[in-house]
């Protein structure tokens, strides 16, 4: 988890505002999954990887 | 810090120590960079040396994994199997004919804990994957595409700022 969601949320609605109305195309959700993405920094938890625990089945 | 993050840094701290020069290429190198994927393993690029070689035995030991093997007879690709994730380790080349110097002129350093990752650009991954055309590849392609677009607009975005980003 990031130290601080609340803050990583005011950093991806303002990342939004400034690039959402240059980047029409990409759908909304699709647009905040990668802004929080990028601006969520390694070291506060991210994952990279899924292990497969059975044939179709996949867990981070 | 996450299980995953901890383990780049091993291996980081691992390549760091034996003195093997590796690029971070492929969907890892795509994911430090903010693409919003998740992949099974670790793809390095090293150059194809006899004492290169020769660190990926002790690179394999270093992270708890067992000697290299060959991916496939017709592969020259090698993998580190037995860890806590799997890496592999392709020489030289990318598909698209991209060469390690011109990959290592165009990468990026990114901080993994207390180690330091040399990571090929999200251009230069993109590419790579347009010419593999795996069907794990290309189904990649739109969200690292998009990426790609979206830090170039905010690059853009906190450049017309005088760099507030």
């Amino acid at each position: 988890m990031p130290d601080d969601p609340e803050k990583l949320v005011e950093q991806v609605l303002a990342a939004r505002a400034r690039v959402a109305a240059k980047l029409p195309d990409i759908d909304p959700g699709d647009l905040l999954l990668i802004l929080q993405s990028i601006l969520r920094p390694i070291g506060s938890g991210k994952r990279f990887f899924v292990r497969q625990i059975a044939p179709g089945r996949y867990v981070p | 810090m996450s299980p995953d993050e901890l383990f780049l840094e091993r291996l980081l701290t691992a390549l760091d120590s034996l003195g093997l020069e590796a690029l971070i290429v492929g969907s890892v190198a795509a994911a430090v960079q903010g693409s919003p994927i998740l992949t099974q393993d670790v793809d390095l690029l090293i150059r194809d040396t006899e004492p290169n070689r020769e660190k990926l035995v002790r690179l394999a030991a270093a992270i708890g994994a067992a000697r290299p093997i060959a991916v496939s007879e017709l592969s020259t690709t090698l993998t580190l199997i037995g860890g806590a994730l799997p890496v592999d380790i392709l020489f030289d080349r990318l598909p698209g004919n991209l060469s390690f110097p011109s990959l290592r002129s165009r990468s990026v350093q990114v901080a993994v804990g207390a180690a330091m990752a040399l990571v090929a650009s999200l251009s230069d991954v993109i590419a790579s994957k347009e010419s593999a055309g795996r069907p794990k590849d290309l189904a990649q392609l739109p969200i690292l595409r998009e990426t790609l677009r979206v830090k170039r607009a905010l690059e853009e975005a906190a450049a017309s700022l005088g760099g507030k980003v």
